[in-house]
C-alpha cells in the first residue's frame, strides 16, 4: 500500500510541473505584471516599467524567470495583489475558510440527504417514492447548477424569506458567539445545497442501482435464509458493500466542489475563492487570477491523488496492478 | 458494435433491417425521446426564424437598440415578455439568444467531437508509444479546472479574436479529453476483429483503415456523446455569459439574458427578464439529454426495447 501511495504521488509531479509551465506562460501572456503585481499599473511612464522590469527580473532568461517564480511560489509567495495592495497569500488565507467551510457543508448536505433518499430508493425500486426521487434526480443532474442556484434565490430567499440571499454572515452579530455561527450556518445552507446538487444526484442514483444489483446476490438470500430481519439485511449486509465505491468519489468532489465554488458564490454573494478569483478578473488584479488558478489546479490534481489512492483501498487489485 | 446485430438472433435476419434501422425503430418507440425532439425542432426552427419572426411578435425588432421610453415593461398585450432594462424586448433577445446558444453549443461540439475523434483513433490505432503520449497529454487536459481556465484563457484573448470564436475555440479546446479517452477504448476493442487485418494486409493505409473501417463501427458511441456534449456545452456557454465571460455582452445569447439575474432587483422584483432565459436553458438541456439517453439506448443492440 506505501509503495502504491508513493507511486502515484510520483506520478503526479511531472503533471504539476507541466501545470505550473502553463500558468507560468499564460501569466506571462497577460498584460502588466501579474507574476508578482509589484509593478504599479497606474504608473505608465515606460521608464518606470522598464526599471521595475529590469529589477523583478523580466530580462533575465525565461527558465531562470520561471524558476525564480516556482521557488517563491512554493514557498507561500504568491506575489502582490494590484488591486489590495496586500500580499496574495494574505487575501488568499482570509477567504479560503469561507469557501472550505461552503464545499464542507455541500459534502454533508450531499451525503445526508443521498443516503436518505438512495437507501429508499435501493429498497423499494418501482414504487412511487423511488420515482420521485428518480424524478428530482434528474431535475438535479440536467440543470445547471446557475440555473438552478438563481431560481433557489428567488424561491426559497426573496418569495418564501426562509434564507439571506447573500452574504457569509449577519454584518451586526459578534464574531465569535453562538449567534454567529447560527448565522454563517444560515447564510450557508442554499449556497451548499446548491453547489452539492449535482453529486447528490448522482450519488442517489449510484446507491440505489448499487443496492438493487447487491439484493439480488447470494449473500443475500442467504442472510433471509438464516431469517437475518430485512432491515439488518439492508442496513448492515447491503449498505457495506455499497459504500465502497462511493468513498471513491469524495477525491473527484474536492476539486469539482472547489471549481463548482465559482459559480456557486457568484449567484449567492458568497465571499470565497471563487468570488475572490472573479472580482480579480473584473478589475485586472492579474496575480490574485494566476494564483488562485494555481491553486485549483493543484487541488484537481491532489483530488484525484486522493480518488486514485482510495480506489487503491478499497480495491486490493488495482492497488497491486 | 453494430457487428452484434448483424450475426445476431436468426429472426433480425429474417426481418434483414440494418443496424441503423433497427436503432431508428428502437428510437422512434421512445415516446420521451420523440417529444424531445419535436420540442429540440420547434426550439431550432424559432431560433433560425428569429430575424423573420420578431418583427410578428413584439413592436421591437431590434436586439442592441436602447429605448429609454420603454425601460422595464412587465409582460403587456404588446410586448409579450416585456422588456429588459435597456428598453429591449424580452422575446426578440430569446428567440435571437438561442441562435447564438445553439450557435456556440453545436460548434463547440464539433469542434470537440473533431479532435476527440482524431487524437482518440490515433492512439488506439497505433498503440504503445503513440498511445501512451497522446493519452498523457489527455490527462492533462482533462487536469484543468475547465471553468477557471476558459475565464483566464479569454481574458488574455480578448480584444485579439473576435469574441464569440474565442469562446467557442477555448470551450472546444479544453473539453475534448472525455472523448478522446471513449473513442481510444472503442477503436482498442475494435481493432482486433478480423476485418480490421484484412483491410490492413490488402494495403490500406493507416488512415483509410481508421476512416472508412474502424469510424464507422464506433460512430454510434461518438453521437451519443456528441448529443450529451451538445447539451453540456450550451451550459458552458450560458454559464460562461452568466459571470460575464462568455459571449461577448452587446449579443444576446441566453447566458447573457440570465446574466440580469446577478442584480437583486431584477432576480426579486422583474423575473420576466430571466425566468424566459432560465426556462429556455433547462429546457432544451432536458430534451436534449432525454434524445442522448434516448439513442443511447437504441444504438446499444443488447438493450431490449
Amino acid at each position: 500500500m506505501v509503495k502504491y501511495v508513493l507511486r502515484r504521488l510520483l506520478g503526479m509531479i511531472p503533471m504539476l510541473f507541466l501545470v505550473s509551465v502553463v500558468v507560468f506562460f499564460l501569466a506571462k501572456a497577460m498584460p502588466g505584471d501579474s507574476l508578482r503585481g509589484e509593478i504599479d499599473p497606474t504608473n505608465t511612464n515606460p521608464e518606470y516599467i522598464a526599471e521595475m522590469q529590469e529589477k523583478l527580473g523580466y530580462n533575465d532568461p525565461v527558465y531562470v524567470q520561471y524558476w525564480n517564480w516556482v521557488t517563491s511560489f512554493v514557498q507561500g509567495d504568491f506575489g502582490k495583489s494590484t488591486r489590495y495592495k496586500m500580499p496574495v497569500s494574505d487575501l488568499l488565507l482570509e477567504k479560503i475558510p469561507n469557501t472550505v467551510f461552503l464545499a464542507l457543508t455541500a459534502l454533508i448536505i450531499t451525503y445526508i440527504l443521498a443516503f436518505a433518499m438512495g437507501m429508499y430508493s435501493g429498497r423499494k425500486p418501482y414504487t412511487i417514492g423511488d420515482n420521485l426521487i428518480a424524478g428530482f434526480n434528474y431535475t438535479g443532474l440536467a440543470i445547471p447548477s446557475f440555473v438552478a442556484g438563481v431560481f433557489a434565490v428567488y424561491f426559497f430567499a426573496f418569495k418564501l424569506h426562509w434564507f439571506p440571499f447573500a452574504g457569509s454572515v449577519d454584518i451586526e452579530v459578534q464574531n465569535g458567539t453562538i449567534d454567529y455561527w447560527m448565522s454563517r450556518i444560515h447564510h450557508v445552507m442554499l449556497p451548499a445545497f446548491i453547489l452539492g446538487l449535482f453529486s447528490t444526484a448522482s450519488y442517489t442514483q449510484f446507491l440505489r442501482n448499487d443496492l438493487i444489483e447487491n439484493s439480488r446476490k447470494d449473500f443475500v438470500r442467504t442472510a433471509r435464509a438464516k431469517g437475518t430481519p430485512i432491515g439488518k439485511i439492508y442496513n448492515v449486509h447491503i449498505l457495506r458493500n455499497s459504500i465502497i465505491p462511493l468513498v471513491t468519489f469524495l477525491g473527484f468532489d474536492i476539486a469539482s466542489l472547489m471549481s463548482g465554488a465559482v459559480i456557486t458564490e457568484k449567484i449567492f454573494s458568497y465571499p470565497g475563492i471563487g468570488l475572490l478569483f472573479l472580482d480579480s478578473v473584473n478589475n485586472r488584479d492579474y496575480p490574485t487570477v494566476m494564483a488562485i488558478t494555481m491553486m485549483l489546479s493543484a487541488l484537481v490534481l491532489v483530488g484525484n491523488l486522493i480518488a486514485d489512492i482510495l480506489y487503491g483501498v478499497v480495491d486490493p487489485r488495482i492497488r497491486l496492478g | 458494435m453494430t457487428t452484434n446485430a448483424a450475426t445476431g438472433p436468426a429472426k433480425n435476419r429474417e426481418k434483414s433491417l440494418s443496424p441503423w434501422a433497427i436503432a431508428r425503430r428502437k428510437f422512434m418507440k421512445n415516446k420521451l425521446a420523440m417529444i424531445s425532439t419535436a420540442f429540440l425542432f420547434i426550439v431550432i426552427i424559432l431560433s433560425l426564424l428569429a430575424p423573420t419572426l420578431a418583427p410578428h411578435l413584439s413592436p421591437i425588432p431590434d436586439v442592441a437598440k436602447v429605448n429609454i421610453s420603454k425601460m422595464n415593461i412587465a409582460p403587456n398585450g404588446d410586448h409579450l415578455l416585456g422588456t429588459d432594462k435597456s428598453g429591449r424586448d424580452v422575446l426578440t433577445r430569446l428567440l435571437y439568444g438561442g441562435r447564438i446558444s445553439l450557435l456556440v453549443g453545436a460548434s463547440a461540439t464539433a469542434l470537440v467531437i473533431f479532435i476527440g475523434t482524431l487524437v482518440g483513433s490515433i492512439a488506439g490505432f497505433f498503440g504503445g508509444a503513440v498511445d501512451s503520449m497522446l493519452m498523457r497529454f489527455t490527462d492533462f487536459v482533462l487536469n484543468f479546472p475547465f471553468l477557471v481556465f476558459v475565464i483566464v484563457l479569454n481574458t488574455i484573448l480578448f480584444g485579439i479574436v473576435d469574441g464569440l470564436w474565442v469562446l467557442i475555440g477555448v470551450i472546444g479546446f479544453l473539453s475534448w479529453g472525455g472523448v478522446a479517452r471513449i473513442v481510444r477504448s472503442k477503436v482498442l476493442a475494435e481493432k482486433e476483429n478480423e476485418y480490421v487485418l484484412a483491410a490492413i494486409s490488402i494495403g490500406c493505409s493507416p488512415a483509410k483503415v481508421i476512416v472508412k473501417h474502424l469510424l464507422p463501427n464506433v460512430m454510434s458511441t461518438i453521437i451519443v456523446q456528441a448529443t450529451l456534449l451538445f447539451a453540456s456545452l450550451i451550459i458552458a456557454e450560458s454559464g460562461l455569459s452568466y459571470l460575464g465571460f462568455g459571449v461577448p455582452q452587446e449579443i444576446p445569447s441566453w447566458g447573457n439574458m440570465l446574466a440580469y439575474a446577478n442584480e437583486p432587483d431584477v432576480l426579486q422584483g422583474k423575473p420576466w427578464m430571466w425566468m424566459p432565459p432560465a426556462l429556455a436553458i433547462t429546457l432544451t438541456i432536458l430534451s436534449i439529454n432525454f434524445i442522448g439517453e434516448g439513442l443511447k439506448d437504441a444504438l446499444n443492440p443488447k438493450s431490449l426495447r
